[in-house]
């Protein structure tokens, strides 16, 4: 008996030495384009065209000099960029998170005409490749008069389906004496979600900031379609700017890249607890 | 009552005192460019500069907007759709020109502006931006195609670049340099136009007709066709690293001094100075070999269509300033300057003023224009229909493709590609 | 108060009328369903039938869209699509499975060192980390991609200039952005299962493997259900990913995608009829692939 145990123990250890030596390699080339990235914006452009990508660090030719260009190419336009990325993020994820943290509530919490309707229309939407809609989408824009506005930007994603369906599921998993105590308490529905429904979707909320923000920071057609005014771009369109036919502005494009990531990290890193804990309880019922 | 007077005194005082600054300082009228040439905007904001320091022009504003290539094409359809939106001028680019000239056109025509000056342009440029006699583009250059040697590497093979005369020379000097130094004598491009289009155009052959009868797959297209794919046969032209010129794989593989030649358009100077700067004085430029079965001594590729909206509220303050930005004498000397264009004007070449030392001179050498002036009396028109750019997009995408990375039969490809593109215009 | 289990009536206006609060819940949804989907939808159906040259320029061609469509580069793209969705499926949804089994095995040291970290790549931007994919896949012999390749003594490749190697760098992007993403999603699925019923299954003598395909699998299938679902639609509409690493350039049509033709149809060759029409094929084909897989899931026998 304690033979086996031992026996178990050592084969204990050698499989998480294996899985963790696994779980490192894997993490570590995760981790090689950035490493790319990084090493690439301390380098002139020219020496990117010399030598294209390359994993050595030549500290002869590195520096941080491109991180200043960014203020000056073209007067600093990139952090012009860096606000409009900033201020598209903040709204689109705040509206985002309220309006469909109500819907994916109203759908878990209520019986009502058309419930499974609604639910499924939610489902099928979470199919429909946007991008078929662009040009019909724009032309509402226009008559509206919100081309080149942030609020043009995130119209089509003030009620993203995707949310909904994923507030819906938190609610379903928490439990439903949480309202029912609350009613008896004499509050109104809307009480009920503000007050006490809301402080434990938490966890949801935490998942969605990051999945909107990631969402909102990375997207590109759209905005690209709205936006006219090259002072509103966001970043990955500014960055687009520098990619030509006629040759790429490596100069402004890898320290550009590097800097964009960096708030989206932040937040996640911020977020991160309640993202995983979130998405975690939230997507476990189908 | 002598309060309600003061009060009407003061402001009609103010009143008029806001219309006398109004006309003694009057608005700038503003106007909105977008280009997807950042250069390109050096040379607007030079010319803008100028004519506001003229004071018989009104002052003008312009608001240069920069998109990414592909992306401001898209948005311009999408504002000349919806019929808002759109800039006051637009640099459209050739290839994609003729998307613009469908249906009810939304460019206003610029004869009044280019007429006035036709004796003095090279008209054919002006006929890619032209339909029904009608002008709605102004280009920036020729894009005469020229061919840049590297005579390091022809030395090395004992090879003067001025003996070679025809594609067949061109052809027997890639052996010799091939064998000598075991490096390519060119590139053809996979996914662009810029190898064979210029070579076929320069053959003699095109795609479409102006009645937009196909034309690709006409002998001299199989022909050229053929002459490229012997060269990629035996290693004298290899394709070309990243899929094209414009690739920085490309810019990085030449610049390492890796090929002997390239075959491009004139414009293509400014990438050598600006992404090839270890081939300062090393690269010659000469005219491009000849076929020894006819055709011409050149062909004109590329360009940007300079455009004024038809919908902005200043059509005729744009059409002004752009005539004053691209057509004047000053505005061509600096598309060279700036730019590194040839210029659409002929009376500037041999002229003092394109004398100027500049970058280009002192990378190549001041002979540039000499050479140019030698070929500029024999370059075919290009044709350019409605359905250039299915053209062009089937040559980048297909032709290109399959001949030099497919490495199928010529006749076959160019067979191919002709079929597709009679579907696409039936 | 609630004597009757009904809130007194005085209290009730409309707002808080149990019948209406519902509806006030979900109102935003259905007003941006109306404004953002259904609208433009229509119109896109309309559009599809038409032949639209300028604002001023409308006809109406019938089914011509539709007959004139499928040509070799439609037919290219559909292959492209395809390909793609199905590598995309099937890489996206095993891969992550078996490290969220295993971090979620107990074996491993600092798992949720690991799972923050393997997060990191989806939070970049595709265009700009594409670029890095697009050089490091180079066709040049120095390309880092063709280096590896060397010391394993193999020629260098032209990794982006053919379908099924062009395919393979796609994949491997989307897998390297998108697989902490999904390996969340499961170990959220594996961590909800009772571990009793794991002990049980030890006492009975089943080994991992049986462990895994008879308690775990079936305990996360929503979770694979919603990770398959995202994924199809994911795999069907890419766009984006194919245009950083070959912009819209595509080599001999290596890599355009539905939505890529879609897109050079309506935009770049100024044909918006026929990019409504390739649009409402492609909304066509990501429905039913993802409902026949529902089905095959049983994912509506679950329903109330």
């Amino acid at each position: 008996m304690k033979h086996s145990n031992r026996i178990d123990g050592k084969r204990q250890r050698v499989k998480t030495i294996l899985a963790t030596t696994l779980m490192f390699v894997t993490a570590a080339l995760l981790m090689v384009p950035f490493y790319f990235m990084f090493l690439s914006s301390l380098k002139p452009g020219t020496e990117m065209l010399r030598n294209g990508l390359s994993l050595t660090f030549d500290p002869g030719v590195s520096s941080f000099k491109n991180y200043e260009a960014l203020n000056t190419y073209r007067d600093g336009i990139y952090w012009q960029w860096y606000k409009s990325s900033l201020i598209i993020m903040v709204l689109q994820t705040i509206v985002g998170l309220v309006l469909s943290s109500m819907v994916g509530y109203g759908l878990a919490m209520y019986r009502f005409k058309g419930r499974n309707a609604v639910f499924t229309l939610v489902l099928i939407l979470m199919m429909v490749p946007f991008e078929i809609l662009l040009l019909p989408l724009y032309r509402m824009l226009i008559k509206f008069h919100l081309t080149d506005t942030y609020f043009g930007v995130i119209l089509p994603y003030l009620v993203p389906p995707f949310m909904i369906f994923f507030f819906r599921q938190y609610v379903l998993s928490l439990p439903k004496e949480l309202m029912e105590a609350a009613r008896i308490d004499g509050c109104t529905d809307y009480g009920i979600f503000f007050r006490i429904m809301v402080p434990n979707m938490i966890p949801a909320f935490g998942a969605m900031t990051i999945l909107s923000c990631m969402n909102s920071w990375n997207n590109l057609l759209w905005p690209l379609i709205v936006l006219n005014s090259n002072e509103k771009f966001t970043i990955p369109i500014g960055m687009g700017t520098t990619i030509t036919p006629y040759g790429n502005a490596f100069d402004v494009l890898m320290p550009g890249a590097v800097m964009a990531v960096v708030p989206i990290i932040i937040v996640y890193l911020f977020a991160q607890k309640t993202f995983i804990a979130g998405l975690t309880s939230g997507s476990v019922k189908g | 009552m002598k309060k309600l007077l003061a009060i009407i005194l003061v402001i009609a005082m103010f009143a008029s005192l806001g219309i006398t600054t109004a006309f003694a300082e009057e608005e700038p009228i503003h106007l909105t460019l977008w280009t997807f040439q950042e250069l390109h905007t050096q040379l607007y904001k030079e010319m803008l500069d100028k004519w506001n320091a003229n004071p018989d022009n009104p002052k003008l504003e312009i608001d240069m907007q920069v998109y990414p290539y592909e992306d401001m094409h898209n948005k311009l359809t999408i504002a000349l759709q919806t019929g808002e939106g759109a800039p006051d001028i637009v640099d459209i680019e050739i290839n994609m020109f003729a998307n613009y000239l469908k249906g009810d056109i939304q460019l206003a025509d610029l004869n009044d502006i280019v007429e006035p000056m036709q004796d003095h342009l090279v008209m054919s440029r002006f006929n890619n931006y032209a339909k029904d006699g009608k002008y709605y583009g102004i280009d920036h250059h020729i894009g005469a195609c020229i061919v840049w040697y590297n005579t390091e590497i022809l030395e090395e093979a004992g090879i003067d670049y001025r003996d070679i005369k025809t594609w067949d020379d061109y052809h027997e000097a890639g052996k010799v340099v091939l064998e000598k130094t075991g490096k390519p004598m060119c590139t053809w491009e996979s996914k662009d136009c810029w190898s064979i289009y210029p070579l076929v155009n320069q053959h003699g052959g095109d795609w479409l007709t102006p009645d937009n009868e196909v034309r690709m797959d006409e002998q001299v297209v199989i022909d050229t066709l053929a002459f490229m794919k012997s060269m990629l046969d035996d290693g004298t032209a290899v394709a070309c690293p990243g899929g094209n010129h414009h690739s920085e794989e490309y810019y990085g593989w030449m610049n390492a001094g890796n090929c002997a030649s390239v075959s491009m358009p004139f414009w293509y100077l400014n990438r050598f100075t600006d992404y090839m700067p270890d081939l300062a004085g090393k690269m010659k430029v000469a005219p491009m070999p000849l076929w020894s079965d006819g055709g011409h001594k050149s062909a004109q590729m590329g360009g940007t269509g300079t455009a004024v909206v038809k919908t902005s509220e200043h059509v005729d303050i744009a059409k002004e300033w752009l005539a004053y930005a691209t057509l004047s004498f000053e505005g061509c000397v600096n598309t060279w300057l700036i730019l590194g264009f040839d210029p659409i004007m002929t009376d500037v070449y041999g002229s003092e003023e394109m004398k100027a030392p500049n970058k280009f001179f002192d990378y190549y050498d001041d002979t540039i224009f000499d050479m140019l002036k030698t070929i500029l009396d024999d370059i075919p028109d290009t044709c350019l229909t409605e359905y250039f750019p299915a053209a062009a997009d089937i040559v980048r995408n297909e032709m290109a493709y399959d001949l030099v990375i497919g490495g199928g039969d010529p006749a076959e490809i160019a067979h191919a590609c002709a079929e597709e593109l009679r579907d696409a215009i039936m | 108060m609630s004597e009757n289990g009904k809130t007194p009536l005085l209290k009730r206006g409309f707002f808080t009328n149990p019948k209406v609060v519902p509806y006030i819940f979900i109102a935003p949804f259905l007003i941006f369903f109306l404004v953002i989907y259904l609208y433009p939808f229509i119109t896109t159906i309309l559009m599809s039938f038409q032949k639209i040259d300028g604002p001023n320029s409308v006809e109406f061609i019938g089914t011509k869209n539709y007959e004139k469509m499928f040509n070799r580069n439609f037919k290219q793209a559909l292959m492209t699509t395809f390909r793609y969705a199905f590598w995309d499926v099937v890489v996206l949804t095993i891969v992550p499975l078996i490290f969220a089994v295993i971090l979620n095995s107990g074996s491993v040291k600092f798992p949720s060192f690991f799972k923050s970290l393997y997060f990191i790549p989806a939070l970049t931007s595709t265009i700009v980390v594409g670029i890095v994919f697009r050089l490091a896949f180079g066709t040049l012999e120095t390309a880092p991609a063709n280096r590896l390749l060397a010391l394993f003594g193999q020629p260098a490749k032209d990794w982006l200039m053919f379908a099924d190697t062009g395919n393979f760098v796609l994949i491997l992007l989307t897998l390297w952005r998108w697989m902490g993403v999904n390996i969340i999603y499961y170990i959220s699925g594996l961590q909800s299962i009772p571990s009793e019923l794991y002990e049980a299954a030890k006492i009975d003598g089943a080994n991992s493997v049986q462990q895994f395909f008879h308690i775990s699998l079936p305990g996360i299938k929503p979770v694979l259900i919603y990770v398959i679902t995202i994924t199809v639609l994911g795999g069907f509409a890419m766009f984006t990913e194919s245009v950083a690493l070959w912009a819209q350039n595509n080599p001999g049509g290596v890599g355009r995608t539905i939505v890529g033709y879609m897109y050079l149809m309506g935009f770049y060759k100024n044909n918006m009829g026929m990019a409504s029409a390739v649009g409402l094929v492609l909304l066509g084909l990501v429905l039913a692939v993802n409902l026949i897989q529902l089905f095959a899931m049983g994912f509506f026998k679950k329903e109330d």
